[in-house]
């Protein structure tokens, strides 16, 4: 009979991993042309005076690493791990936001297809998956692709509710028309010279002319810029938006000048955040509101114990 | 009290209480405060009275009362100053970048409570979460103590409108007596906090005993005339202040008066009675006329006749200022008092009057001679200073009579009669003293007695004081028994206890602080600063009253009994508004009283007040 333990925190769970990495530029087809052929100039961006705006995030946590002892085949690798998803809706009449569809998820995932049944954890509910490989990363692409499948869900819902969505991160294919990725890492340009210098030239509350990206599937996206900084370097304080390209070049534009009108005013101060201005008010606050729902680690770790163990942390079998 | 009971009553209560929210748990709870967090719907204010049940292991449900003492609010979620104008709606910031209502925020409004009791008496911190009620009808009373007063008498209305206790153990000597108020001037609260009190005494007199209608109250006009007025309806009250005191259970008149010697107001059971007097006018020849303005009918002058002021020792009275003490001045006075004791003889024909004559040149002992010509016949407090003036600084330039003097430096002797010269002027003690029928004040007369001294010298004023105190002291240790009670209302207290110094004044004032309380003989002292008064003086008071404070003065230690948010608030009160604190109640209490219905200064007579009262009765 396996055996199942949970082991303390390791150095690795700490570390910061990019759940959003961008593909190669080699990959992908741009094409410049689809709103202005020829030289591209700064836009302005238009407030068309939508009313609500919701921004879609999660945040995730690895919780504990587990050991599934097993007699034959030796200790089998495991984590516990969180997610919350939820959004911010901005109600712009009544000048006012607040959280709607918070949910948090919590997954134990076992590595080689082990699937071993997990005790009950009073208060927190541990799905259990089971992912082919045994390695960390691994385990954490499964926990983001679980995340990445509630947000696109959770971006359908407000939309249905006659929300604009701007999510952070990047699309998907099966997301809808009324929705954006909001990207605020820049780990290459899509562009190439002369339509790169452009970003260097757009103000805030202005944008790049859309283009369009081919990849798994065909999106649109324009660089806008959320604050002048004093001091910057020519791309600091430029987000990436992307919208489906099944949206049509027209809604498109609709809602390219939409977002670099808006989303300037969502920027946060300069000084109250390391990650300001990209780092959008709502979206600050709607990850702080959803870490909060994560729960207390510490009391998440006793909490384990004491369901695997049967004894709290600190006390040796 | 049994499980079920407890159940019962706590089924009761749930009833008869509205939930206001949740008791906080971040940060500890404790036995003696805890925070609330509002419900939705639910509002506390400042005073509002709250209960939460305690589950206790192994004991069973506890019941926590308290009192509100801050009430705050904030955004949760929000953590710099700026982001409230990203989470509250209506407001752009500079450059057009930045608009309000972008950040979530939970608005969270939440107040602190002070426990007052915990029922049964265990002091166990109440569980965070547990539900907090409004305390109302009987928890409202348990959260006050009032069901364990033994003689609750309601003093005024706390901020949910229903009345609010003292104990009268605490204040009549039962268990603890006098009151001290404090208050900065000019809003006339404190004195009219302290008619307000006699009111309700008296109209409580079933609280107050078999001999309430006895009860007698002395009180000093010392500035303005505003005391004149207690039989004057006021053009200030209103239908409002008559509903409150009728919430108080009292119906609300003026006093009737009944100075001797006036035309007395229409008698009506249940309503008290006061009689003015005023020392006489000085300069006046031999007519006696009230020193008043304001009033001329229903106010009758007083004054000692020299045989009085030997009687009734009140040559100490002249001496009443802090340096007198240190010059030794007491040992000449205790002398020539007992001279005049054991010498004065009445003179026939002139009643009041007395000649100083040894004792073995009466015939047969006489209780009253005829004056000899070479003989000064005492008639005013200037012979008297005379006549001791030929003792002590004989014209020939010899030695003071060593009977009359003592042991005591030349340089005592001749400040003392410089002392006795200069109070014996008429603009200062000498009109008080003169020969005559006796006009003295006859405290009997009427439930309040108010002696108006505000046109006397400071010197005079201590005088009156001192006699009157003395008497009032004098007349209860001889008779032993607590009851019917003497109340004296002493306004600027501090004049006559100071917190330095010795005089005769504030020793007696001493002495009723901490005798009196047995003797039935109550003070009701009002201060500005309680700092300035003997501590003595304010440690003896069981019931304390504060109006509006000056704030250094909310800081010293007199204010002690104060909670920190009530001192704060201390500083802002409004005149009808006061803090209570009685040892029945450990925390301070908020409570509000009426406009009374009596003229508190000469423009709130009505106009229509000296009309006949039946006038327009059919």
């Amino acid at each position: 009979m396996a055996r199942l333990y949970v082991e303390d925190w390791s150095p690795e769970y700490g570390a910061p991993f990019e759940s959003d990495p961008d593909t190669l530029p080699s990959e992908v087809v741009v094409d410049t042309a689809v709103e202005v052929r020829g030289a591209w100039e700064p836009l302005p961006g238009r407030d068309d005076g939508v009313r609500h705006v919701a921004f879609v995030d999660g945040v995730q946590r690895l919780e504990a690493r587990l050991t599934l002892d097993d007699p034959d085949q030796g200790p089998l690798p495991g984590i516990c791990a969180a997610y919350a998803i939820g959004a911010s809706v901005w109600d712009r009449d009544a000048g006012a936001s607040t959280f709607a569809q918070v949910s948090v998820h919590r997954l134990a995932i076992f590595g080689e297809s082990a699937a071993p049944e997990f005790p009950v954890v009073p208060g927190l509910d541990y799905r259990v998956e089971s992912c082919t490989a045994r390695d960390l990363p691994s385990f954490q692409a499964m926990l983001g692709g679980r995340r990445a499948q509630r947000e696109t869900r959770l971006v359908e819902a407000m939309a249905d509710t006659d929300c604009f969505v701007v999510k952070d991160g990047r699309i998907d294919d099966t997301g809808p028309l009324h929705a954006v990725g909001y990207i605020k890492s820049h780990n290459r340009t899509y562009l190439e010279p002369p339509h790169s210098r452009v970003i260097a030239a757009i103000r805030a509350g202005q944008r790049t002319p859309i283009f369009e990206v081919h990849e798994k599937f065909s999106r649109f996206s324009w660089y806008i810029r959320l604050a002048d900084m004093p001091y910057g370097h020519s791309w600091s304080g430029i987000a990436r938006i992307e919208a489906s390209a099944s949206l049509g070049i027209d809604r498109a534009r609709v809602i390219a000048d939409r977002t670099a009108a808006l989303l300037p005013l969502a920027a946060m101060p300069l000084h109250l955040d390391a990650r300001a201005p990209q780092n959008l008010i709502p979206i600050a606050a709607l990850e702080k509101e959803l870490r909060r729902w994560l729960g207390d680690e510490g009391l998440v770790r006793r909490a384990l114990r004491m369901a695997i163990h049967g004894a709290p942390a600190g006390v040796t079998a | 009290m049994t499980a079920t009971q407890n159940d019962k009553d706590i089924a009761l209560d749930i009833q008869t209480s509205e939930r206001v929210g949740r008791v906080v748990g971040i940060g500890h709870t404790s036995s003696q405060e805890f925070r609330v967090v509002l419900d939705e719907q639910a509002y506390l204010a400042v005073d509002d009275l709250v209960l939460v049940h305690t589950e206790v292991p192994g004991i069973g449900t506890l019941t926590t009362y308290g009192v509100v003492v801050e009430s705050e609010a904030t955004y949760e979620g929000a953590a710099y100053e700026s982001d409230v104008h990203r989470i509250a709606g209506d407001y752009a910031m500079g450059g057009g970048l930045g608009v309000g209502g972008l950040q979530p925020a939970a608005k969270v409004r939440s107040a602190q409570v002070a426990v007052t009791r915990v029922d049964p008496e265990m002091w166990v911190a109440p569980d965070p979460g547990a539900e907090v009620f409004r305390a109302r009808g009987i928890e409202r009373d348990r959260a006050l103590f009032a069901d364990e007063m033994r003689r609750p008498l309601p003093v005024g209305r706390g901020r949910d409108g229903e009345p609010v206790y003292v104990d009268l153990d605490f204040f009549d000597g039962t268990k603890g007596g006098h009151m001290s108020i404090a208050g900065v001037s000019g809003v006339a609260t404190k004195t009219t906090f302290a008619f307000f009190f006699v009111r309700l005494l008296s109209g409580n007199p079933q609280l107050v005993g078999p001999s309430a209608s006895n009860t007698r109250v002395l009180v000093f006009n010392v500035k303005g005339e505003d005391l004149l007025y207690l039989d004057r309806p006021s053009t200030e009250f209103d239908d409002e202040a008559a509903a409150a005191w009728r919430k108080l259970g009292v119906e609300p008149t003026p006093f009737a008066l009944a100075t001797p010697g006036s035309r007395p107001s229409p008698p009506a059971p249940g309503v008290p009675t006061v009689a003015y007097w005023a020392s006489p006018r000085a300069h006046a020849g031999d007519a006696l006329m009230p020193d008043v303005s304001s009033r001329t009918e229903g106010i009758a002058a007083f004054h000692w006749t020299p045989r009085e002021f030997i009687d009734e020792d009140l040559l100490q009275f002249v001496f009443t200022d802090a340096t007198d003490a240190r010059n030794q001045i007491p040992f000449v006075e205790e002398r020539v008092r007992a001279q005049l004791k054991r010498l004065a003889v009445d003179v026939l024909g002139a009643p009041g009057a007395v000649v100083l004559r040894e004792p073995n040149d009466r015939q047969g002992g006489q209780r009253a001679v005829h004056s000899r010509a070479q003989e000064r016949v005492i008639r005013t407090l200037h012979d008297l200073s005379e006549e001791i003036g030929v003792h002590l600084e004989p014209e020939s330039g010899d030695e003071p009579d060593f009977a009359w003097s003592g042991r005591v430096q030349g340089g005592t002797v001749s400040a003392f009669m410089r002392r006795l010269h200069a109070a014996s002027t008429d603009s200062r003690l000498g009109r008080l003293v003169r020969d005559g029928e006796s006009h003295r004040i006859d405290r009997q007369a009427a439930t309040v007695s108010v002696v108006a001294i505000q046109n006397l010298h400071d010197l005079a004023q201590r005088f009156v004081v001192g006699a009157l105190l003395r008497e009032t002291f004098r007349d209860k240790e001889e008779t032993g028994q607590r009851l019917p009670l003497s109340i004296v209302v002493l306004d600027e207290l501090n004049k006559y206890a100071p917190r330095e110094g010795q005089s005769p004044l504030k020793e007696m004032l001493i002495d009723i602080a901490q005798r009196g309380r047995s003797l039935g003989v109550l003070l009701i002292g009002a201060q500005q600063s309680a700092s300035r008064v003997a501590p003595d003086v304010l440690e003896n008071a069981s019931i304390r009253v504060t109006g509006r404070l000056d704030a250094a003065e909310s800081e010293r230690a007199e204010f002690g009994w104060m909670l920190p948010s009530t001192k704060a608030r201390a500083r802002l009160l409004k005149p009808g508004t006061m803090v209570l604190g009685q040892p029945a109640v450990p925390v301070p209490i908020v409570l509000n009283f009426p406009r009374v219905p009596w003229a508190t200064r000469a423009d709130e007579v009505r106009a229509d007040a000296d009309a006949d009262p039946f006038r327009g009765l059919v």
